[in-house]
Order: C-alpha cells, then sequence, then structure tokens
C-alpha cells in the first residue's frame, strides 16, 4: 500500500501533462500491419489508484489524466515523435511577435452528446482555467493570457501580454463542453463522474475505487476506434496486479524493473504478452542545498558527480533499464544537447578535487575532513520509495569510498515537503521530477523562484542561465530554441546544482492480441484508437445493454 | 432501566466531543495540507495558485475557527464534501460500506461457526490432542503475515487452479448480469477475502470461548448435572454453552465499530473498494473532512457498542440486572 501511494505520488509531477501521454492521434499509416484491422473486443488496463474528478481543467491525479485523455481533446498535441501537431485545431499560427495565436478549429466535430464544438467551448475552457472560484491549480500556466477572441465559430484567437513559448503546450488542455456546464459549479457538477467530451470513448460508468467504462465513440473525428471497450480497473496492489496478468485479468500494465526482467520472463507471459520499453520523461537526482557552505563550492559538486558510478546505478536498482542523466533531459528531447558527454566514474579525480578544496583525510580514520571537521551530511529522502532507498544506499556507499560520510534520512512525503524541503533544512536531497514536454525549467532553475514553496529549493543562481531561461520562454523559433536549451543543459551540467544521475524507462507490459501497439518517444498509449485485435482472438464480446 | 439508558447515553456526549477535538486537533498537527497532493511539487503549479486554493477550503483560518465551523455542520449531521474530489463526504462512505460491512458481517459469522465448536470441544479435555491441533491451528492464522497468506492463495487458488477470481469484488461485466448471477458472482469473489479475515480473527474467538468454557466445566452446576446422568453433549452445549458464552457477549459488543472498518491491507491486496482504503487514503491525502466523518462515526459506534454489551451482559446474566435496578 504504501508502495503503490508513493508511486502515484512519483506520478503526481506527471500529473500536468497525464492528459497528454493518454491522448490519442493518428497513428503512421506506415505501420499499419497487412491485415485489415477488425473492429471489436475490450482492453483491460489498470491503475493503482483511482480517478477523481473527470474533467481535464480539475484532473490533477495521473488517474484522471488518463481518462479524460481519452475523453477529450485539446487543440494541440504530440505526435509519437514529440512535434507539437493540431488536435482540435486543424491551423494554427503564432503573429511574428509571440503575442497572438491563431487556431482553426476542425469543422464537424461533435460532442458525445451530438452538440457540435464551437470556438466558444474554446473560449469557456480558458475562462473556468483562470476562473478563481473554480478549483483548479492549472491556472498559472495561462496567466500571460490577455484575452481570447472568438473571431468565427471555427477561429479563436489568443493575445498574450508578452510572448511565451510553453503556451503552445498549455493548449493541449481538454477543451470542456459550454452548453452543459455553462450553469453548473465546476466544482461539485455531476458532470465529474458523468463526462461528456469529443475523445475517441465516452464514458459509460464509473464504479468507484473499481473500475471505469468507456465505449467507443463511432462518430470519432480521426477515425472509429477498432476497440469497442476500454476497461479501467483499479489495482492497488503490484503483487495482485502481476497475479492479474498470470491469469489475464487485464491486458495492460506498467511493470517495475524487476518484473520486467525476471518475473515476466517465463515461456507463458512471452506468449502472452508484449513488452516495450521507452524512456520516463522524468530523471532522478542528487539535488544540494546551496547556502550550505561546502555545496557552494563547485569543486564539491563535480567531486561528488565523479564519485558516484551512475551506472552501477542503474544496473544495481533498474536491472540497466534507463539511461545515465547529464541533464534534465532524456536523449529522444531535442532540447537534449548530444555533445554533454558525462564525465567517467572516477573516485580518484573525486578525490584530487575534494583535496584542491581543502578536504583531505589528515587523521587517517577513512574520512575526509578539512579544519578537524570530518565531511558529513545527510541525504533526504522521501518515504515509500523503494527504488529511491536503494539509490540512496548506493551512493551512500560509494561516497564512502571517497571518504564522505552520508547519513541516510528517510521522511514521510508531506513532511518532507514541509518540515524540510521547503524550509531548507536539508544538506542534499534525492529526489525525482517528472517534467512535460516542453524543456523550459524556469520554475526550478531560476533565481526567482526560490520562495518558500516554489520550486528552486536547491538556490540555484546563474545570472548567465537566468538570462537563457527567460529567452527560451519569449521565442517561439524551434531552432533558436533548441540553441537556448543546448546551452541551459551544458550550463547545468557544469555547475551540478543537481547531480543528475539517471532516467528511468517506462516498463509497459500490453497482452499479444493486441496489434499495432508502438513503443516511440511519446510512448504507447498514444495510437490506441489504431490498435486492433484480430477477430479470432477477441475476448470479450459485445453484450446485451 | 430507561432512565438508565438516557444516563448512559448523555455521559457518551463529552466523551464523543473529546475525541473529535483530539482527532481534529492530531490530523492537523500532522504535517502537510490537502492541497499537497493536488498541486504539490508540481511545476505548472504556482505558490500563488496553491495559496488561492487553500483559501477556498477555508484552510487559511484559524484552527479553533475551522474546528468550530467543522462542529456546528457535524450537529446538523453535515459532514461537508471531501477535499479530493469535492464529493459529499457522506455519499464516499456509503457507496464503500455495504462491501465492507458484508465481508466483516460474513467473516465474523464464519467465525462464530467454527470458534464456538473449537472451543467446546477443546475445554473438553484441555491441553488434549485436539486441543493441541486446534491452538497451532488458530495460531498459525493469527501470525502469520495475512499479505502474505492472501497472495499465497490467490497465487494458488486464482492462478493455477483457477477456481477463484484474484482481485476484486466483481466481475467486469456485472452491471449486465441478472440479479442471480450478480449474487453468485459476488459470493465466488468473497471466498477468499472472507476466508482469510476469518482465518486471521479465529484464534482470539475461539481462544476465548475455549478458557471461558474451561471454566465453567468446573463449576458444580455442571458436576450436578452430570451426576443427574444428563447426556454429555446435553451438559456441554445446554448447561455450559450458555453460560460459557456470556463473556463472548462483550467482544461481540465491542466489535460493533469493527464492522465497518476495513483492514486497509486485505482491501489493498484484494483490490476492494472498501473503508479500509478510503481511510487509509485520506489520511495520506489530509483529506480532513473524510477522515473526520469516519473518526466520528467509529468512536460513536465504539460507545454504542460498549453500551449494548453492557445492556446484553444485564439481559444475559441476572445476576447484573437485580444489581443495577433494586
Amino acid at each position: 500500500m504504501r508502495d503503490s501511494l508513493t508511486a502515484a505520488r512519483i506520478r503526481l509531477g506527471l500529473t500536468a501533462l497525464g492528459f497528454l501521454v493518454a491522448s490519442v492521434s493518428l497513428a503512421p499509416s506506415t505501420a499499419r500491419a497487412a491485415t485489415l484491422p477488425e473492429t471489436g473486443d475490450a482492453i483491460v488496463d489498470s491503475s493503482i489508484g483511482d480517478a477523481s474528478r473527470l474533467l481535464p481543467i480539475l484532473a490533477t491525479d495521473s488517474a484522471s489524466g488518463e481518462i479524460v485523455g481519452l475523453l477529450f481533446n485539446g487543440l494541440l498535441k504530440y505526435n509519437e515523435r514529440l512535434q507539437i501537431v493540431g488536435d482540435l485545431a486543424e491551423s494554427w499560427t503564432v503573429s511574428d511577435d509571440g503575442l497572438t495565436i491563431t487556431f482553426g478549429l476542425r469543422p464537424h466535430v461533435r460532442w458525445h452528446d451530438g452538440v457540435p464544438l464551437t470556438a466558444d467551448d474554446v473560449r469557456f475552457t480558458y475562462e473556468k482555467l483562470v476562473d478563481p472560484n473554480v478549483h483548479t491549480p492549472f491556472s498559472s500556466s495561462y496567466e500571460r493570457v490577455a484575452s481570447v477572441e472568438v473571431v468565427d465559430p471555427h477561429t479563436v484567437r489568443v493575445h498574450y501580454r508578452e510572448p511565451f513559448a510553453p503556451a503552445l503546450e498549455s493548449w493541449m488542455m481538454g477543451i470542456i463542453p459550454k452548453h452543459l456546464l455553462e450553469h453548473e459549479d465546476l466544482n461539485t457538477t455531476t458532470f465529474l463522474r458523468h463526462p461528456i467530451g469529443t475523445g475517441p470513448y465516452r464514458f459509460v460508468r464509473w464504479k468507484t475505487g473499481e473500475l471505469i467504462e468507456l465505449a467507443v465513440n463511432p462518430d470519432y473525428f480521426e477515425h472509429r476506434p477498432f476497440i469497442d471497450r476500454y476497461l479501467y480497473r483499479i489495482i492497488p496492489d503490484q503483487a495482485t496486479l502481476f497475479l492479474e496478468l498470470l491469469t489475464g485479468g487485464v491486458d495492460q500494465a506498467g511493470l517495475s524493473p524487476l518484473q520486467y526482467t525476471r518475473q515476466t520472463d517465463t515461456p507463458y507471459l512471452r506468449r502472452r504478452y508484449q513488452k516495450f520499453r521507452y524512456p520516463s520523461f522524468g530523471f532522478t537526482y542528487l539535488g544540494y542545498n546551496l547556502h550550505d557552505a561546502r555545496f557552494q563550492d563547485v569543486r564539491i559538486r563535480r567531486a561528488i558527480n565523479l564519485a558516484i558510478d551512475k551506472q552501477a546505478i542503474l544496473d544495481g536498482v533498474l536491472y540497466g533499464l534507463g539511461a545515465v542523466a547529464t541533464g534534465p533531459y532524456p536523449k529522444e528531447s531535442w532540447a537534449y544537447d548530444p555533445s554533454v558527454t558525462p564525465d567517467p566514474y572516477d573516485p580518484d579525480g573525486a578525490k584530487t578535487l575534494l583535496a584542491q578544496a581543502g578536504w583531505v583525510d589528515h587523521d587517517g580514520d577513512g574520512w575526509l575532513d578539512r579544519e578537524g571537521q570530518p565531511f558529513r551530511f545527510t541525504m533526504l529522502t522521501n518515504q515509500g520509495n523503494e527504488v529511491r532507498r536503494q539509490v540512496a544506499e548506493l551512493v551512500q556507499q560509494q561516497l564512502k569510498a571517497v571518504g564522505i560520510d552520508v547519513k541516510i534520512k528517510i521522511v514521510e512525503w508531506s513532511t518532507f515537503v514541509h518540515e524540510f524541503v521547503d524550509k531548507r533544512r536539508f544538506d542534499a536531497v534525492l529526489l525525482g521530477w517528472n517534467l512535460s514536454r516542453d524543456p523550459d525549467l524556469y520554475d526550478i532553475f531560476h533565481s526567482s523562484k526560490t520562495k518558500e514553496g516554489e520550486y528552486n529549493f536547491v538556490s540555484y543562481a546563474n545570472p548567465e542561465v537566468d538570462r537563457l531561461l527567460e529567452q527560451g520562454r519569449r521565442t517561439f523559433n524551434k531552432a533558436e530554441r533548441t540553441q537556448i536549451y543546448h546551452q541551459i543543459h551544458r550550463h547545468l551540467y557544469e555547475d551540478q546544482p543537481y547531480t543528475f544521475l539517471y532516467v528511468a524507462d517506462a516498463l509497459p507490459i500490453v497482452s499479444a492480441r493486441f496489434r499495432n501497439v508502438l513503443a516511440t518517444p511519446i510512448g504507447i498509449g498514444y495510437n490506441l484508437i489504431d490498435w486492433y485485435v484480430p477477430r479470432r482472438e477477441q475476448r470479450y464480446h459485445q453484450l446485451s445493454r | 432501566m430507561a432512565r438508565y439508558l438516557l444516563r448512559r447515553l448523555l455521559a457518551l456526549l463529552p466523551v464523543l466531543l473529546w475525541i473529535t477535538v483530539i482527532s481534529f486537533g492530531i490530523m492537523h498537527l500532522a504535517p502537510g495540507k490537502p492541497t499537497d497532493v493536488t498541486a504539490q511539487f508540481n511545476p505548472k503549479v504556482s505558490l500563488e495558485a496553491r495559496q488561492r486554493m487553500e483559501k477556498l477550503y477555508g484552510l487559511d483560518q484559524p484552527l479553533p475557527t475551522q474546528y468550530l465551523q467543522w462542529l456546528r455542520r457535524i450537529v446538523a449531521l453535515d459532514f461537508g464534501r471531501s477535499f479530493l474530489d469535492e464529493r459529499p463526504v457522506i455519499d464516499k462512505i456509503v457507496e464503500r460500506l455495504p462491501i465492507t460491512v458484508a465481508i466483516n458481517i460474513w467473516s465474523l459469522l464464519l467465525i462464530l461457526l467454527c470458534a464456538i465448536p473449537i472451543g467446546v470441544i477443546a475445554a473438553v479435555r484441555p491441553d488434549g490432542l485436539f486441543d493441541r491441533l486446534t491452538t497451532v491451528f488458530v495460531f498459525i492464522g493469527y501470525s502469520m503475515p495475512s499479505f502474505w497468506l492472501a497472495l499465497l492463495c490467490m497465487a494458488f487458488f486464482g492462478v493455477s487452479l483457477h477456481w477463484l477470481p484474484v482481485s476484486g469484488i466483481h466481475s467486469l461485466d456485472y452491471d449486465y448480469f441478472s440479479w442471480v448471477h450478480r449474487g453468485l458472482d459476488t459470493a465466488w469473489h468473497l471466498i477468499l477475502p472472507v476466508g482469510m479475515s476469518a482465518f486471521v480473527g479465529l484464534a482470539g474467538l475461539s481462544r476465548y470461548m475455549r478458557s471461558s468454557m474451561v471454566e465453567v466445566l468446573r463449576q458444580d452446576y455442571i458436576r450436578t448435572a452430570r451426576a443427574k446422568g444428563v447426556s454429555e453433549w446435553r451438559v456441554l452445549f445446554h448447561h455450559g454453552l450458555r453460560n460459557g458464552l456470556l463473556p463472548l457477549i462483550t467482544i461481540l459488543g465491542l466489535s460493533l465499530p469493527d464492522l465497518i472498518g476495513g483492514s486497509v491491507i486485505a482491501e489493498t491486496i484484494f483490490s476492494i473498494p472498501g473503508m479500509g482504503r478510503l481511510f487509509y487514503e485520506a489520511v495520506m491525502a489530509r483529506d480532513y473532512p473524510v477522515v473526520m466523518a469516519l473518526v466520528t462515526v467509529g468512536a460513536v459506534l465504539t460507545m454504542l457498542g460498549n453500551l449494548l454489551a453492557d445492556i446484553a451482559y444485564a439481559y444475559a446474566d441476572p445476576r447484573i440486572r437485580v444489581g443495577e435496578t433494586p
């Protein structure tokens, strides 16, 4: 239980994007199999936690995000190569000054109740996002919007006070129906449990804590999805989930590295399931409190980077299912600078650097010391995350080898955030970030974001990085942005405000009867509407309603 | 008797009030806020947005004010709305109550059905073979980690034999079944969870039953009954059992609150959406309204259970009844 809850929390960072991950798009036709896709069957997906509110602007947990992603569409979305493409918008243009974005909506899109979608729905969604009485945490992404103008029923123009490149990503927020929600209190409306959207699946029923059922939307604007039903089972325990896989009780699940490498490697499971592996958008890191006099010295941060064998951590804890990180972006991102090469594991180099900074083992007790003080610090991490605990122990061992004495302290999440991180009562933290596909890192590394409760809690301040972060948000030009984020990546690696450890892989498993399931940089779910099951392998048949 | 009851009921009120004050205090002393779960550590959510949400939930008010507001609502039996999904707390409880109560009642019946005969027969020859065997058996259930045993049973009956479902309480298409089919489906899903829960709880009641019967069988009236030539069966189950059951009444009364409390571990392993998970998730999410509602309901039931046990005791044992109302 504790583990699963933490897992839910780990996914929290991603929640803002949950709806993106699950959103579906037209698959490249090249991937079509030789046989013609057949309709029918159901897919039984699984989740450790239940959804809470099925409205895009209130969907904060990952379960709600996944379901909402199938029920609603944004104006834009990411395709399988992480490029921004139209979803409800068939065209969009950004004005030269970057202050106006004009969206042309697809004609003939209808809500699940048959009412046509119009530009008014878009404006309504925006109004609700910034309405102070709506309990949405997502308003921050829209505070630079000056106004949303309905030009005609199929054209919306968004005016900005200043250019803001991450804005495009913010329009991936699911659009909600004005005609059904106009007179409702969005916080409490029954719509939250009986949603009506434009997506490839429509809502059927929700048994709290147990099951959510969706049915195909035959009029979906891209094409009718082939799979008739989508069932979302809530299975909070990872061991139970595994047993359900063995009996075929679920068709799709996320595996742990141990399950992926060892437990699923049986002839039965190899025959019945297909496994996938692709990098998740997030990284695990060791963050330093830069108010600590020792960590202010960049030589020490670099020394620790040299002293940590990331590949050993990956192999030992994640069974090699991930990649060593050199910065905040996975290799698949255009913001990743491939010329940033990771320094090799070099404990001797680390010792040299530490000695330059004055840390030498003077008294021969095995620990480095300076002015009679041993080099000792506490590494803080959150409770309930088994992988993180193991990583902490490996880091502890590896730093011991260079003479740094690390204490591990594991604290419950809320306490961790409020009593330690917010109040800066820590030496170093072992944490992970799940980030959006847009490379903007203003909130995490800009020197202005160091107030209590803000996310630059390591208090990193580099005027050059500040300037680049500001610049990166102000231009829409992809080539220019690529340049900027490559530089940010390099600065972060040189400055080491965090020691970047690894990017873990997402490890989904899907029943072998589903065809057209493709692992791409954005994952496997993006083309759910193209998945199908050949008729003779179909398992669930149409039920009399 | 009526005056006695009234007096006892009134005496419960201050206790209840204290319980709520203390639980409210503890809940708010724990670090963290309800907004953490929806908005913490998500760079897309600014500090301002979080503070605004706290204000909307009334979390910026001083604690005593928050408590009084809660108390004012609770007096009118309004449990408020969950912070997590803004549904009325009462709906969330009502939705999860039936399955938990069903599992607990079935498991209690199963326990009684096994514990009474085990206790009685074991008491006939204390430390005899039957007594030793059953003692070992019930203590295995008591001391074995229940989650591990549950997983073993799921793997054996569910995966290897395919006799029972692995988890869940309904088949996927339950809602489209006929009434009879639904009943059978639920029963089929409940076999493992109920069996597990009964196995774990068997030790307590059967041991109570045994020691109480050992005590009773030593009494003079049992010897008298045997001397009269009453059959051993009748001695045990007529003369002995009626007196031996008295202590069980207290225990059953005290288990009233347990009927609505689910086991977090069992519910998680078996994927059962019951009260245990509701409470645990509410605590972890700092969903104050849900936590407070469950604590209050639990406290009321505990106190009522105590009261009921006292009354039932007085009813079953004339000596107490006589002493109480001269």
